[in-house]
Formats: C-alpha cells, structure tokens, sequence
C-alpha cells in the first residue's frame, strides 16, 4: 500500500469545522447526511470535505484535541519510556498532521512544534519497530503480535519485512533434507 | 508508481525458478569438480583441450558451471564429482559464524545464498552444516541491510552496497523504494502527475515520420 493511499483512508476521519460564510444548507451526501451546515456554528464533517471547504475559503478549521502541545510532548515522552508501543490518539495521526499542517497551519497555533513533536515520535515509533523485527528474525519466531501500530508505520517498513521473512523461510526449510531432488534417470 | 514489469525472484531453495534472471545468471557460477570417468571427445567442450578429438582423462581436475554439474550429477553412473567451493567450506564458515557483517559477499561469489542452496542438491556429508552457516549469516546482516537502506535517503549508496551478495541487494531495493515513496508523500509530491516511467523511454514520433 501506497502512502498516498493511507491517506485516502485518513480522510475519512471526522473534524470539527465552524462555518465561517454564509453557507446555511442542508448537504445529504452519499456517505450519509451531513449537515446542516448553520454559518458561525461547528459542526463535524470528514477531512476531505473540511480541507476542500478550507481552500474555498469558506470555513475555519479546528484541530483535533490531541494536536496540543502539552498533550503530544507527553505522548512523546511516555512513547521513549515505554518498550512497547503507545495507544495514539487518532490511527491516522501522522496523515492528519500533515493534511492539517499543510492546509490549515493558520488555524492550529504554534504548527511548528507540532510538527517536529509528531516527528520525533514517529522517529521513537519506527525505531522500536526496526528494533523488534530485528529480534524477531535473530531468534526466528514464528510468530509476533505488535499493539497499537499505525497504518502508515506497516506501510514504511512492511515490504522489506515480508520480502526478508520469504527468503528466511525458504532457507529455513533448506535444513529439512525432506524429499530429494527430482533426478532424471536415462 | 507500479513498475513497468514485475520480475520473477530467485527460487531460494533446493529448486530455481526457471523464469527468473537471477536464477540463471547464477546457475553459471563455476564449480571445482572432478571426472570419475574419462569423457571421450569432450575436451573442448569443457574447455581443455585445442582438438574436438581430445578426451578427458579420468580423476582430472574440472572447473563446471552450475547447471551442467546439476545435470550430470548422479550417484549411480558417476560421471562426475563435485566438490564445494571455498567459501562454504569448514574455514570460511567458521569466519561466518564469528562475525557475518564484516564479508564482503559481493566479491565472494555474488550469489552466495542462492548457489549454497543449490550446492545442497549434491549429495554431501556436510550439508546441514551449510544451511546452518547460510541462515546464520543471512540473520546476522540483517539488520544491518534494514537500518542502512531505511536510513539513507537521497545519499549515494554504492558503498553501502558493495559488499552485499545480489539477494540482500533486491532486499536493500525494497527498503529504498518504500522510505523514497515515504518521504515523496511527506513532501506532498505524490499527488503530483508525473511521466510514467514506461512512457518516457519512447521516443518522440512525429506524424510526418509515420506515414513515411
């Protein structure tokens, strides 16, 4: 999978926007009812819809509760105490910071921090993973459960993972003698 | 974003994949051999003699590729004997197990996973000590092929590649390609329409050119 297709998928998440023109309506769209949509007062609609409103210049948006300073320094610090992966607050965090950051920088206060906050746990966060695969290989488990990963975290390291478990395996299965090679008698 | 083709990989275990590339570049890496019996009139073929005349003398001295000592294997008519390669023998393995990182397997035959698996067709006393040794060595560098092509974006790394056999090089390829299209998405470069790779090897046509 893509990152750009992890995206697709962080879009779905739902955001809090409050209307900023005139645009009463009531909007019924396929993915459900959405609406209705009072000017000045917040209301819940998915990413995708509020960063197309947002470059319209027709709403504000407002981040999410966890894209806080405060709050991510201590995912962030609790993330390097802990050996095993922390719940995050949303499993699209690293897309929505983005998406948000990128579109919106003017309606999150102080976006900079943010942004390497986000960054320096997704650093913690891969090189736990690396770190787990690497045992995982050295003693060549069968087997390994791995909570609170995130979509995108799969993706960066999921092929490589595979593709070096597939030619472990087949190596593996080099020290069974098993049946012999076909041979050709003339 | 999706390759022009997908190739076929190596057949990591006593069988190849007949269909793939890396498969048959290996099968031409030379074996130290022997013949058990005198082959008449072969000389040439196998390289030692001037004359098509000229006959190999028994227990004489044979360096053969790959696939022809698969094929003229066989117990029971003795045409030939095989004998391993160096560096699967007892003294590069023990160098393997002290420290796998520090070989340079490019130079030592670049296919040294995918021929050790095929020496383990030929009937040898020590075998399981070769597939011991080649997984050993396969999960100690490991680690070090994932942290160097998840870590290096945009640098040259020929260095880094050079002393890896062709396996962990495709490996290192996968790593490579997945942080490329991480840090191109972070970029917000992936929702920019680009050439297709396919497409920008063609030539331009002018339609001058085609009804000529």
């Amino acid at each position: 999978m893509e990152p750009a297709e992890a995206e697709f998928l962080a879009e779905k998440e739902l955001v809090t926007i409050p209307l900023l023109l005139p645009y009463s309506c009531l909007q019924f769209i396929f993915q459900g009812d959405l609406g209705p949509f009072n000017p000045g007062l917040p209301v819940e609609v998915p990413v995708w819809l509020a960063i197309n409103l947002k470059q319209r210049q027709k709403c504000r948006l407002v981040p999410p509760e966890w894209m806080d300073v405060e709050k991510l320094e201590e995912i962030r610090d609790q993330e390097r105490k802990e050996d095993t992966f922390t719940p995050m607050p949303s499993p699209y965090y690293m897309e929505l910071t983005k998406l948000l950051l990128n579109y919106a920088s003017d309606n999150i206060p102080k976006a900079d921090e943010i942004r390497t906050l986000v960054k320096d746990t997704w650093d913690t966060r891969l090189a736990k993973l690396r770190l787990s695969a690497d045992s995982f290989v050295r003693q060549q488990e069968a087997h390994a459960k791995l909570d609170n990963l995130t979509l995108m975290e799969i993706n960066t390291t999921g092929t490589f993972l595979t593709q070096a478990l597939d030619h472990m395996y087949k190596l593996r299965t080099n020290l069974q003698p098993g049946e012999s090679a076909h041979s050709q008698d003339y | 974003m999706s390759e022009a083709y997908h190739p076929v990989g190596p057949g990591l275990g006593l069988e190849e994949n007949f269909l793939s590339l890396d498969d048959i570049l290996m099968s031409q890496e030379k074996l130290p051999g022997r013949a058990e019996s005198a082959l008449p009139r072969l000389a040439f073929a196998l390289g030692q003699g001037a004359g098509t005349g000229d006959s190999i003398p028994e227990q004489s001295k044979l360096e053969i590729p790959l696939w022809l000592a698969k094929g003229l294997h066989d117990s029971k008519r003795r045409i030939i004997s095989v004998e391993l390669p160096k560096i699967y023998k007892e003294a590069w393995r023990t160098v393997f197990s002290a420290d796998a990182n520090v070989v340079d397997l490019h130079k030592m035959g670049p296919y040294y996973y995918g021929f050790g698996s095929q020496l383990l067709n030929f009937d040898n006393p020590e075998n399981p000590e070769i597939a011991q040794t080649i997984l050993q060595t396969f999960i100690s560098r490991f680690r070090r092929i994932m942290d160097s092509s998840q870590n290096a974006y945009n640098e040259d790394t020929s260095v880094l590649v050079a002393r890896l056999d062709e396996l962990e090089r495709a490996l290192f390829q996968a790593g490579q390609k997945a942080l490329n299209d991480f840090q191109c998405w972070e970029k917000g470069q992936a929702s920019q329409i680009t050439a297709s790779s396919l497409v920008q090897n063609y030539g331009k046509r002018k339609f001058t050119d085609m009804d000529a």
